[in-house]
């Protein structure tokens, strides 16, 4: 019996000692990583799990730590999980010092008590354009300073439209649009190709085209936003758009685009770098609205926030590091790093002249609205979800476009009551 | 006869292809250029392809293998540490309550993953062995280990009761029974457990990604979400990698298998 | 021939009648005749009451292990589903009890039927599959041909693959537009499918993935129950001039019985709890078309900027609920084959 049990311990230890002499001791020495904060150390949290230690990024999270007298800790997280684990993060005590997340979740972030206001941390935002840091504030309280921004539009394919006798520049308003999808089908090339997936992507490549029509995200079964689901859902009966984008993620429906057959591809800023390399000459028009006119795109990118910390004390290193990060030099590197357009018009100005074919995305960025403005804050999700649920249901065939956003507009009005 | 095994292979080899189409696919599209991605009709073979995955695969992905690798065995030792002195007892020593047990594993093994990560992670996070190789062995074993007791079970319930009765007469102790005679017999079940444990740990991503997101020892799992940025992916390398990360573990395959077919002929169990 | 069968099925009778059915279980999967050897037994009874904390010494590690890591998550699972959770109280910790509410409102959300529906003929027939393809191979496999061993190795290719690139690999493939699946049928003259946007096709697509992931599971286990059938059983029968289809109802099938019910019972628990293939291919869309239970919990909890946890957790502790009542299912089963 004792012998059963004392042998049964030493294999125990022998597996926990191997497991030691091997890979474990590893692990071990770098278990602090993301936990905790304590003396010199900082963390940071980013959603650019791409950015390895040698990138430019990394980098500059290092230099902002030395220049502040302290280590970094920098992790990358995938943008979907960074949410939840900041919300678990929380919920332990132990957040980040600094976490960069999405700007639709700042406001989720904020109500649920995680975030400090930028008044707390004396973080200045004055030279941030207004309509980019509207995503950051509620309740007349600011939540964070945007790293950068971007946003949609339309890229187009120009030997295509040549061919096809279609002059971009002219196309002002939906008639416009869809006249020319008419003509490249015509013409034996395919129309136009977006992301319509059943998730927040989906919702982001619907707004430019809700809000284009007038509609309001208040009342998702307006007869505008009828209308704007009904160009849609006329484009792939149609034949213009592919049935695809129904599964499509916004890299899926860049490949297509790539692929050389289609006219229009709706997609953002962060797709410059990979036009460049497709083989064929591109355009960049802004997105049309239903009456003419540009119509306006959410914006996209990630908010600098100070998450709440027990220990106050630790508020005036982050300050610094928040400070750095945002400064004008700096925000260039990251800003063309991340192919994304500043948040402030001078840093604009500077990448405008150094690139002049940012013109047109400056520009669409400025006419851009974040999803959580307009005071909906957390209730943005609640409406996010019903709109795309919508849309896949018309768009798959299993409603009208009318009555996917009627039923739409029940949950939403339920959820955000 | 000599025509019918031929057959047999050659039928044996068109299942398999049929099987490893998708697999064919994925290195197809590990060799594709962006621009060719979504190309229509698709390419079929990689005729105008890039290297450009695989260059990215080597340069950033090699210390994630190893990691996965250690990770892999670590999972196969604690799962068989675990589950064969259990099965051995639920199968031959059978005490009262061991049915409860098995039921028990049995629930075990239906909590989906996820719950499992978000409750791993609360107690990690107080123990703080977030972002290490051990947490990350422990979490990956809770998915082989109710399986492990459940096939130890089963096979050793198989060996017969003479075998051990002649061992304890010869005055060995049940542990030593369990070791020297027990353990030897059931080669085959400890290669099964081992085979699939270490697939479920090489193959895991919930656990991972929730576990050990932010350590520097990150699972090769973790290592392909670096090419799947905020609005874009990478896709030739996400396939470059798995294409590589399958190679060592297809090797392994290989040889357990071998030794599956060989444990059995060698008809130790066989009364 | 037939006596050889049935004398190993009711030898597990005679196990003793506390034991509960997962260790009967198992003893049932050597059937042919370990169980009666037990029965008959005589030390046994006498060593019981030393060997049960010997047993128990055996057992000691693992009882601490499901205690340490499986109790918690499930408490708190459990907890999760009975208050109501918003962002802030989730971090804050004090989300008040609301009772059944979350549960009450998960059965009237107008995507439980259809969530119910799928879950079931997602399980119901991805198993039938993965199961008869699965026997056949084993079977198959099991003649010793030239690189049938090889062969049957790189069978279990698919399960070396992240589920994010094979799922991922597979939405490739059944795309609309620019797929291989349209393109081969486009090729026999077919009209092409829309695999994973029409509602009508949505769930197949994600089953017939499905499929295909869990045949190597199948095969191994089968094929390694189908290496402890004695070879002296095979001679037997072909004396007797059994024909091989004749050898694989009477005697194959039936000696694999125990080691199907694990199969069938493991397929099941993994099955239920699919959701990263589903994820992946279509997020349970369009429209619900293809949202499973294991999908729909997830898609409470973290498919959406605004989790939802008490649904969430609702949600998974049906799908447990479910799972255990196919397992007392098999237990019954257990039983009465006994």
């Amino acid at each position: 019996m004792t012998t059963t049990r004392g042998r049964l311990r030493a294999a125990a230890a022998l597996v926990i000692s191997a497991c030691l002499l091997t890979g474990c001791s590893k692990g071990a020495d770098t278990g602090d990583t993301g936990t905790g904060a304590a003396g010199g150390d900082y963390t940071i949290w980013d959603p650019y799990p791409q950015f390895d230690d040698s990138s430019d990024w990394v980098k500059l999270l290092t230099k902002c730590g030395t220049d502040a007298g302290v280590t970094v800790k920098r992790t990358g997280y995938d943008t979907t999980d960074l949410t939840n684990k900041a919300l678990l993060a929380a919920q332990q005590g132990n957040s980040p010092d600094v976490l960069i997340v999405d700007n639709p979740v700042v406001s989720t972030l904020a109500d649920a008590g995680v975030l400090t206001t930028t008044d707390e941390l004396k973080v200045d935002t004055a030279a941030v354009e207004p309509n980019l840091l509207a995503a950051g504030q509620i309740g007349g309280k600011t939540y964070g300073i945007p790293i950068g921004a971007n946003t949609l539009a339309l890229y187009y394919n120009k030997k295509i439209l040549d061919d096809a006798k279609v002059d971009p520049a002219a196309i002002k308003d939906w008639a416009g649009l869809t006249a020319a999808l008419e003509k490249v089908k015509a013409a034996g090339k395919k129309g136009i190709t977006f992301s319509a997936i059943g998730t927040e992507e989906g919702s982001f490549q619907f707004l430019p085209w809700f809000w284009g029509s007038g509609a309001n995200l208040t009342q998702l079964d307006s007869p505008q936003g009828v209308a704007s689901l009904e160009l849609w859902n006329g484009w792939l009966k149609n034949g213009y758009a592919p049935n695809s984008v129904l599964n499509n993620t916004q890299t899926t429906s860049w490949q297509e685009f790539a692929a050389g057959d289609f006219a229009f591809s709706e997609n953002g800023t962060w797709q410059l770098a990979n036009a460049k390399k497709t083989g064929f000459e591109y355009g960049i028009i802004p997105i049309p609205s239903q009456a003419g006119g540009t119509a306006p795109a959410p914006t996209g990118g990630e908010f600098v926030t100070a998450p709440v910390q027990t220990e106050t004390a630790r508020y005036a290193v982050t300050e610094k590091l928040i400070g750095c990060l945002s400064s004008s030099d700096n925000a260039l590197t990251t800003d063309t790093t991340l192919s994304y357009i500043a948040a402030t018009e001078a840093v604009q100005q500077k990448q405008v002249a150094a690139n002049p074919e940012l013109t047109v995305w400056v520009q669409a960025v400025k006419a851009a609205k974040g999803r959580t403005s307009d005071d909906l804050g957390t209730k943005y999700p609640k409406i996010s979800q019903p709109l795309w649920t919508a849309f896949q249901a018309a768009l798959s065939g299993s409603a009208s476009p009318a009555d996917a956003l009627k039923t739409a507009q029940t949950t939403a009005a339920a959820a955000t009551k | 006869m000599r025509y019918a095994r031929h057959a047999k292979t050659a039928l044996g080899l068109f299942f398999t292809a049929v099987m490893l189409f998708p697999v064919y696919w994925m290195i197809n599209v590990s060799f594709t250029r962006d621009t060719d991605m979504r190309a229509d009709p698709p390419h079929l073979f990689p005729l105008d392809g890039t290297l450009e995955g695989y260059r990215a695969v080597f340069d950033q992905q090699l210390p994630y293998l190893g990691t996965s690798l250690i990770v892999g065995l670590g999972t196969v030792i604690l799962t068989l540490v675990l589950s064969a002195p259990a099965g051995f007892a639920l199968a031959k020593l059978r005490p009262k309550g061991g049915g409860v047990l098995s039921f028990v594993l049995l629930i075990a093994q239906m909590i989906p993953g996820i719950i499992m990560a978000m409750g791993f992670y609360a107690i990690y996070l107080r123990l703080g062995v977030l972002n290490t190789i051990p947490g990350l062995i422990l979490a990956d074993s809770t998915i082989a280990v109710p399986f492990g007791v459940l096939i130890f079970t089963a096979f050793m319930s198989g060996i017969p009761d003479e075998l051990i009765n002649a061992a304890m007469i010869d005055g060995a102790t049940r542990w030593r029974t369990f070791v020297s005679v027990i353990l030897p017999v059931s080669r085959n079940a400890i290669v099964t457990v081992s085979l699939f444990a270490f697939l479920w740990a090489w193959s895991d991503f919930v656990f991972a990604t929730t576990l050990d997101g932010g350590g520097d020892a990150q699972p090769i799992t973790l290592g392909i979400y670096h090419y799947i940025g905020n609005n874009n992916q990478q896709w030739n390398a996400i396939m470059a990698t798995a294409v590589i990360a399958s190679i060592p573990a297809t090797l392994l395959l290989i040889l357990a298998q071998r030794y599956v077919a060989a444990g059995v002929t060698a008809g130790a169990v066989k009364d | 021939m037939a006596h050889d069968v049935s004398a190993g099925v009711p030898a597990s009778a005679s196990a003793p009648a506390g034991a509960a059915a997962g260790a009967r279980a198992a003893e049932a999967v050597r059937g042919r005749g370990g169980g009666g050897r037990r029965g008959r037994d005589p030390g046994r009874p006498a060593r019981r009451g030393r060997g049960h904390w010997t047993a128990w010494a055996f057992l000691a590690p693992i009882v601490i292990y499901l205690l340490a890591f499986y109790a918690y998550p499930l408490y708190r699972n459990l907890d999760l589903s009975l208050r109501h959770y918003t962002v802030r109280s989730f971090v804050q910790g004090n989300a008040p009890f609301s009772g059944l509410d979350n549960y009450r409102d998960v059965f009237a959300d107008p995507a439980f039927g259809p969530a119910l529906l799928h879950t079931l003929t997602f399980t119901v027939v991805s198993i039938a599959f993965q199961f008869a393809i699965g026997l056949a191979l084993a079977v198959f496999f099991a003649q010793n041909f030239r690189l049938s061993a090889t062969l049957r190795a790189l069978f279990l290719v698919p399960w070396l693959l992240p589920l994010i690139v094979s799922a991922s690999t597979w939405t490739w493939m059944l795309n609309s537009d620019s797929g291989i699946v349209n393109y081969a049928l486009e090729l026999m003259h077919v009209d092409p499918v829309n695999w994973l946007t029409s509602p009508d096709w949505a769930l197949t697509s994600v089953i017939i993935a499905n499929i295909w992931i869990g045949i190597p599971f199948n095969l191994v286990v089968l094929y390694s129950g189908l290496q402890a059938i004695p070879a002296e059983v095979y001679e037997a029968a072909s004396i007797d001039g059994a024909t091989s289809w004749q050898r694989f109802w009477r005697i194959t099938f039936p000696l694999l019985r125990p080691v199907s019910a694990i199969t069938l019972l493991l397929g099941l628990v993994y099955t239920l709890k699919v959701f990263d293939l589903i994820w992946i291919m279509t997020k349970g869309g369009p429209a619900d078309a293809s949202i499973t239970f294991a999908t729909w919990s997830y898609r409470f909890s973290f498919g959406s900027l605004l989790p939802e946890f008490g649904p969430g957790a609702a949600v998974g502790n049906l799908l447990i609920v479910m799972a255990l009542f196919f397992g007392l299912l098999y237990i019954r089963f257990q039983r009465r084959q006994a």
